[in-house]
């Protein structure tokens, strides 16, 4: 009998905690009557802004776990706050919406809770097998949650096509998670990186094994060429579960790509860097383009979000500490921009009934000010207009870019990046050039909803002057990932 | 030798019964060549001496995922013949693809060897066959070295009965139910009411 | 003829690419789509305990049975998904899963 020790409960505390705050929620809702629902969406999105708390303050250091399946570190504290703070606004947001859908049901916020637990635990994965499990608990409820309007085509043809895909690409992941395996005869990333040290020459299971792993993941963060679901997905789920896929789920993917390729694939750089080069071109030139046409509004964010991995993913192919702190900043101000941008989504409705069309929003300049100049700060942002913060999170990504000698890819990322400033600039044009047609938007009027938007602007807006704390956690996290 | 008929034989009627999956007419024949597949799955695995993954497999895989599958297809009216339209277009493409992702494979898979690493010293190595049986030997490790994805494998399977409730249940506006709770929880002064009465008034 | 690790390789090799081949044949027909998924999951527990068994650790082992227990639970929720479809459109032809050519 092997000795066995038993593992550090403390150091996946945050994780327990998640999880039996979701049982007992799920219970909660389960006893509860109809009017207690709400309840459980609010407990739910209380438990998880407290755990982003606690995370902050208490995750420092590099433990590893439970047989080393689970690390631990500075870089992983730093994506889980963000997945929990993405996921918290999420749950704070939907409520409105869902009441008037009439779909408010208190599965909602706990299958949420379940998927942020599984974002939680794949950016903790240490090991194959924990990455896979990770990812399935994240990825099982938002197939669920795409189809949560059940009594519509469009919410469960969307829930259906994510579910193909997403399964396909798990498979997928799990061929080359095995040929990963057989070639160097261990799951576990330390030990993998100890096998595929970059001396002599890699095998072509492992290359193999590799690209399908990084096929799996891909499509996760909706990459090109495994991004096909994005639109049609973001268009047909329900409005608010669509501002969960778009803020949250790519957090953590990215943060698994990026412990992956810095682990255990660290030596090998030169196998894995044209392979990411050109799912990142691909996939900032397509958000460029393809967005051109899209009137629906869902549609242009669901391109416009496939853009924005593409240049996070310049960060990673740059492969270096400062490459790895661009990915932070870049993730965690496109999480702010998405919460602002979903925030408006959700307010636009015409004498009740949601609209989604970009020429909907025509007027809102003349009508609603306040609400267009935030809309503005949103748009100007995620095309990268200086002094906003979305400029800065390019910045820095181009200039790890830079520094790695990766000259023709931060072109290529600036020339996109004007491209796509066109169809952020024409919904500002529509909103104030055009004129306000009779049925213009509804006054927004859900407290919750402003206030978000409010914050998230002002964040944006302010962050040229305060950008240190972000900076600096940003920077320890990163280093933490190297010096493992 | 004898080794050599069982494996040919598994893995022949594996490929034939795989091939029924994707190209058989009716949807039950579908699932009942997945069943097949399954089988001669469980027969190889037993030959690779993980006899508890083959007869895992023939449980959970046949006995609840397969019988899932077969409650699906019949439980939904299912036009096949306008399913099937557009097949024969797309199979030349389909096949040139498939062919030449096999062929690589194939390629691969000839002169495949493990790292040197991977034969020096591996994380669980198995215990000898004869000492411990191979559930015995799983055991041993599944509940302390992998108690962590045996915790995450529950939570799952929660979330897939929560998320399949969620989609599909419905509650019938008809049905009458009880609740218990609440019949117990009555009490008197709820559902009686003392009035006194003159003799010759009504009550109202 | 001595049975060695890459015949075993070639034959998961040969189920992954059926598996796939069947889901670009069967396009409209969810429920093929979902057992060709299921032939590919097949596939990746063959090849992982064949490696088992030749590299003489149970790790692959321990793995092809947690992807056993997740795929039970993805066919649970992708058969709860299709059936949920149904009630609304009383049809599983999905025009756009041509979507998976890309």
């Amino acid at each position: 009998m092997n000795s066995f020790t038993p593992p550090e409960l403390i150091t996946a505390f945050p994780e327990i905690f998640l999880a039996i705050m979701s049982l007992m929620l799920l219970m909660l809702g389960v006893a509860g009557k109809e009017e207690k629902h709400k309840t459980v969406s609010n407990f739910a999105a209380l438990t998880l802004l407290l755990l982003a708390g606690a995370v902050y303050r208490f995750c420092h250091g590099s433990n590893l776990t439970f047989n080393d399946m689970f690390i631990n570190d500075t870089f992983g504290a730093f994506m889980k706050v963000l997945v929990l703070i993405g996921s918290a606004v999420s749950v704070y947001m939907s409520t409105h919406y869902l009441e008037r859908q009439r779909i408010m049901r208190f599965e909602y916020p706990v299958l949420i809770m379940f998927s942020t637990l599984g974002m939680m635990l794949m950016i903790s994965a240490h090991d194959l097998i924990s990455l896979y499990m990770g990812l399935e608990l994240q990825s099982l409820p938002l197939y669920v949650l795409a189809a949560f309007q059940r009594d519509t085509v469009r919410s469960t043809e969307a829930g259906l096509k994510y579910f193909v895909l997403g399964a396909l690409s798990s498979g997928m992941l799990l061929y080359g998670a095995s040929l990963l395996y057989g070639y160097t005869g261990t799951t576990e990333f330390t030990h993998m990186a100890n096998v595929l040290n970059g001396t002599g020459a890699v095998s072509l299971g492992v290359i193999v094994g590799m690209v399908l792993l990084l096929s799996g993941l891909a499509f996760k963060i909706s990459a090109v060429p495994f991004h096909m679901w994005t639109p049609d997905v973001y268009e047909g789920a329900p409005t608010s579960v669509t501002a969960f896929f778009a803020i949250v789920p790519k957090i953590a993917a990215l943060a698994l790509i990026t412990r992956v390729f810095m682990g255990p694939f660290g030596h090998i750089v030169h196998e894995w860097r044209q392979v990411i080069v050109f799912i990142s071109v691909a996939s900032m030139v397509l958000g460029a383009v393809a967005a051109v046409r899209q009137t629906n509004i869902k549609r242009l964010l669901a391109y416009s979000s496939i853009g924005n991995m593409g240049y996070a993913l310049v960060g990673l192919v740059a492969a270096s500490e400062e490459g790895v702190k661009a990915i932070m900043i870049f993730t965690a101000i496109y999480m702010v921009t998405s919460i602002g941008a979903f925030a408006v989504v959700l307010m636009m409705k015409q004498r009740d009934r949601m609209v989604e069309n970009i020429y909907d929003l025509a007027g809102l300049g003349q009508t609603q000010p306040m609400l267009a100049l935030a809309m503005t700060v949103m748009m100007f942002s995620m095309a990268g207009i200086p002094p906003l913060a979305g400029f800065f999170g390019k910045l820095f990504v181009f200039q790890a870019a830079i520094n790695a000698h990766l000259y023709a890819l931060s072109i290529i990322g600036v020339l996109t990046s004007v491209v796509a400033a066109y169809y952020y600039l024409r919904v500002i044009k529509v909103m104030y050039f055009d004129a306000a047609s009779d049925d213009t938007l509804d006054r927004a009027e859900d407290r919750r909803l402003n206030g978000l938007l409010a914050v998230s602007a002002l964040a944006l807006v302010l962050f040229i002057i305060a950008p240190g704390p972000l900076l600096t956690t940003a920077q320890a996290a990163a280093q933490s990932l190297f010096a493992l | 030798m004898i080794e050599a008929v069982f494996f040919y034989v598994f893995a022949t009627v594996l490929v034939l019964s795989a091939i029924g999956v994707i190209t058989a007419r009716n949807p039950v024949h579908s699932v009942l060549f997945l069943i097949l597949a399954f089988f001669n799955a469980a027969g190889l695995f037993v030959m690779l001496g993980a006899e508890f993954i083959a007869m895992i497999m023939v449980i959970v895989y046949v006995g609840a995922v397969a019988v899932l599958f077969l409650f699906v297809v019949m439980m939904l009216d299912i036009n096949f013949a306008e399913l099937r339209k557009g097949m024969m277009k797309h199979a030349p493409v389909g096949a040139l693809v498939g062919f030449a992702l096999l062929a690589e494979f194939t390629w691969m898979f000839k002169s495949w060897s493990p790292s040197s690493a991977a034969l020096n010293g591996v994380a669980q190595p198995i215990p000898d066959q004869a000492a411990i049986s191979n559930t015995h030997a799983l055991g041993e490790i599944l509940y302390t070295q992998y108690v962590y994805l045996f915790q995450i494998s529950g939570l799952i399977l929660l979330v897939a009965m929560v998320g399949a409730i969620t989609l599909t249940l419905r509650r019938r506006p008809d049905s009458r139910r009880q609740s218990v709770a609440g019949q117990i929880s009555r009490r008197p002064e709820d559902v009686l009411k003392v009035e006194k009465i003159t003799s010759g008034t009504g009550v109202f | 003829m001595q049975i060695g690790m890459a015949h075993f390789l070639v034959l998961s090799a040969i189920l992954f690419t059926l598996g796939v081949f069947g889901i670009f044949l069967n396009r409209r027909n969810v429920i093929i789509i979902l057992m060709s998924i299921e032939l590919i999951l097949l596939s990746v527990t063959i090849n992982l305990v064949t490696f088992s068994s030749y590299l003489h650790d149970l790790t692959g082992q321990v793995f092809s049975m947690f992807i056993l227990t997740v795929a039970a639970a993805e066919a649970a929720i992708g058969l709860a998904v299709l059936v949920s479809f149904f009630r609304n459109k009383s049809s599983i032809a999905v025009e756009d899963i041509s979507s998976l050519k890309g």
